[in-house]
């Protein structure tokens, strides 16, 4: 092994780790699967899966402090592990073992996709978990709708993709460079040609995807109301979180160019769309995914606001994208998690009248439940909260104050504040059944220990997340 | 000579392609794949890619699209039956053909805004060697030389792509037994 290769393993380890474990997982149940029985099995991939976790994150430790990326695939990690641990308390899908190897490729590409530094591989950790996901989303095989989720995702998806590589193929195509650093270098030299602006528009179409926004967010409810519950989780909390970051990088490293105005106008369309789309259709839901599905649209709305400001400022605005989606990540997580209770107990829970009488049936859950939907309204003191504040005050911030009235953004934020609003009303329908509305079913819910595990370390994250946020922050900034 | 080429391959390739959307028989949509994509080898070969070009077509043309048509006989798809399409569908369909139309003139246009060697690139094309492994050259040598030096994450990263597609195939297409 020369040096270049021996570096090259060095910087990855995590994710060589990631997928050692992933073929490690496959080759476990391949010997033992034949005598164990499936809980077993489940138990045994579910083991291994976290194990090698476990260790990619070890081998992140050294890099915490002062690299930002680094952390940013931790929070991966973490929101990727309680996935793990959803899916191991789950007892309905088959195959546990290609379900946790999925699971550990999705995050190497998530991984992947925070450390990138060449748009090859940018495209290549994109597809990589993009493939894995649409697998995932059908990996429920006795459902239709699975099906239909995976069939959709993966529609949308690859027209996404394709975009997103023709619009890298014009920026390699203006400059000859794959290398983000040297293409931002010579693209700040170009003039503004409209071959840029169409670059441009492309990639953000295929990140408009990967977010779930207005108006490339058509798959987003399908997916979220078909696919089984860990991978929703999965597609809601580390896809997000990984497409939006890599989305700041690109933005910080190669959108300093004359056309910034015009990218600035495409973008706050893309905003106050999904805003508006996102609040507005999930206050019809009657469906507790869709739900989810439409308010995500509206938080990739915030998410994009946020990026917006990535050109003035990267580093803040990676802090910012990285804590609200790391509390919004949790929080879908934990959602995803609660809905996957009543799935398995009552073989239904997607309405939100299944959720009626939820606190007699489950203090624990509905606690939990408390706790996640309070933090994707943004409710103080949980860590939802916070992750707005943030933003908002630091979009506000990077504005320049003389001139207001006329910036965009100011008037998105205000459209998000008051979409804010709009939101605490659809996220109160969902407790109001769950502590008020009278119970339907009146059998004690049964929990699965993984998933109890799951949904407390959720909840605790939003809340120490939300009280000690400056813990966090300061790793940061 | 290399421009009359071109234009003859391009139209090919156009026509081709329009044929593998419009043609309701898929085997015939397959077959007007290959056209498009021999069409694109053999631009890669008027570019001075001889080696990407011979690809295209071993690789695409020939190994891919038969297996694409191996699956189109396999499952016996029958002609695409005649939906009837809502007239909203094709009014959005030629509202974003008027914009991609519109963008495509804005593009051809604004050509005097199109990169010009001097603001590109400084360095000439030089071959690979140790000092610059992934340098632009055309032949299969350096081709080789830089996916194993410079490309070498991508390709690994592509390989488990492929045994992540080949793993969701499996699990996916696996007969179900009753629980």
């Amino acid at each position: 092994m020369n040096a270049y290769y021996s570096e090259l393993f060095s910087f990855h380890l995590p994710e060589v780790i990631l997928t050692g474990g992933a073929l490690l997982v496959l080759a476990a149940d391949l010997l033992l699967g034949k005598f164990s029985s499936e809980p077993v099995r489940r138990a045994l991939a579910a083991l291994l899966g976290m194990l090698a976790m476990g260790f990619a994150a070890e081998a992140l430790s050294p890099y915490l402090r002062g690299d930002t990326s680094a952390l940013g695939q931790l929070c991966l990690l973490g929101l990727s592990g309680l996935t793990l641990l959803l899916i191991a308390g789950t007892s309905r899908l088959r195959h546990p073992a290609e379900h946790v190897a999925l699971t550990l490729f999705a995050t190497v590409g998530f991984s992947l996709m925070v450390t990138a530094n060449n748009l090859l591989l940018v495209f290549l950790a994109f597809e990589l978990s993009s493939i894995t996901l649409y697998i995932l989303a059908g990996f429920d095989k006795s459902s239709p709708a699975s099906a239909e989720a995976a069939l959709k995702y993966f529609l949308y998806g690859s027209v996404a993709a394709a975009f997103l590589l023709f619009g890298f193929s014009l920026l390699y195509g203006l400059t000859g460079e794959i290398e983000l650093a040297e293409l931002g270098a010579k693209l700040s030299v170009l003039p503004a040609s409209p071959l840029l602006v169409i670059a441009w528009i492309m990639i953000l179409a295929g990140f408009g995807y990967k977010a779930a926004a207005a108006p490339f967010h058509l798959w987003a409810p399908d997916a979220y109301q078909g696919a089984p519950a860990p991978s929703a989780a999965l597609i809601a909390a580390g896809s997000k979180l990984a497409g939006m970051l890599l989305l700041v990088r690109l933005f910080a490293e190669i959108g300093f160019s004359p056309l910034g105005p015009a990218l600035q106008t495409a973008l706050a369309l893309l905003i106050a769309a999904s805003l508006l789309l996102g609040n507005v259709a999930a206050l019809v839901q009657s469906n507790f995914r869709r739900l989810l599905a439409y308010s995500a649209i509206g938080h990739a709305g915030i998410v994009l606001l946020m990026i917006g400001i990535a050109p003035a400022d990267p580093q803040m605005a990676f802090g910012d994208v990285l804590y609200y989606l790391l509390t919004y990540g949790l929080a879908s997580v934990g959602a995803f998690g609660v809905a996957a209770v009543l799935e398995a107990n009552d073989a239904r829970g997607q309405k939100l009248s299944d959720f009626a009488g939820l606190w007699q049936r489950s203090p624990f859950l509905t606690i939990c439940l408390l706790v996640f939907i309070l933090s994707l309204a943004g409710v103080p003191p949980l860590a939802g909260f916070f992750a707005k504040f943030n933003a908002f005050y630091d979009v506000l911030g990077s504005l320049d104050s003389a001139a207001l009235t006329s910036s965009p953004f100011f008037w998105l934020v205000l459209l998000a504040i008051a979409m804010s609003a709009v939101a605490l009303y659809y996220y109160l329908q969902v407790l109001k059944q769950a502590f008020i509305a009278p119970a339907e079913e009146t059998r004690p819910l049964r929990i699965a220990l993984p998933a109890t595990t799951a949904l407390l370390f959720a909840a605790a994250g939003i809340v120490l997340l939300g009280i000690f946020p400056e813990h966090f922050l300061r790793l940061l900034f | 000579m290399v421009d009359s080429l071109f234009y003859f391959f391009a139209a090919m390739m156009l026509a081709a392609a329009l044929f593998v959307v419009v043609s309701r028989n898929p085997v015939n949509s397959a077959m007007g794949m290959i056209l498009a994509l021999v069409g694109v080898g053999a631009n890669f070969f008027l570019l001075d890619a001889p080696f990407l070009g011979v690809l295209q077509i071993l690789v695409y043309a020939g190994a891919v699209m038969v297996l694409f048509l191996f699956i189109i006989m396999l499952l016996d798809v029958d002609q695409a039956a005649k939906i009837p399409v809502p007239w909203t569908t094709v009014l959005f369909g030629l509202v974003l053909l008027a914009v991609f139309s519109g963008a495509v003139w804005w593009l051809v246009n604004g050509a005097d805004a199109l990169p010009t060697p001097e603001n590109v690139s400084a360095t000439p094309a030089a071959l690979p060697g140790a000092e610059n492994p992934g340098a632009f050259t055309s032949g299969a040598k350096s081709f080789g030389y830089s996916l194993f030096t410079k490309y070498m994450l991508p390709v690994q990263i592509a390989g488990f792509l492929l045994l992540i597609a080949m793993i969701g195939v499996v699990t996916l297409s696996k007969k179900q037994k009753q629980a």
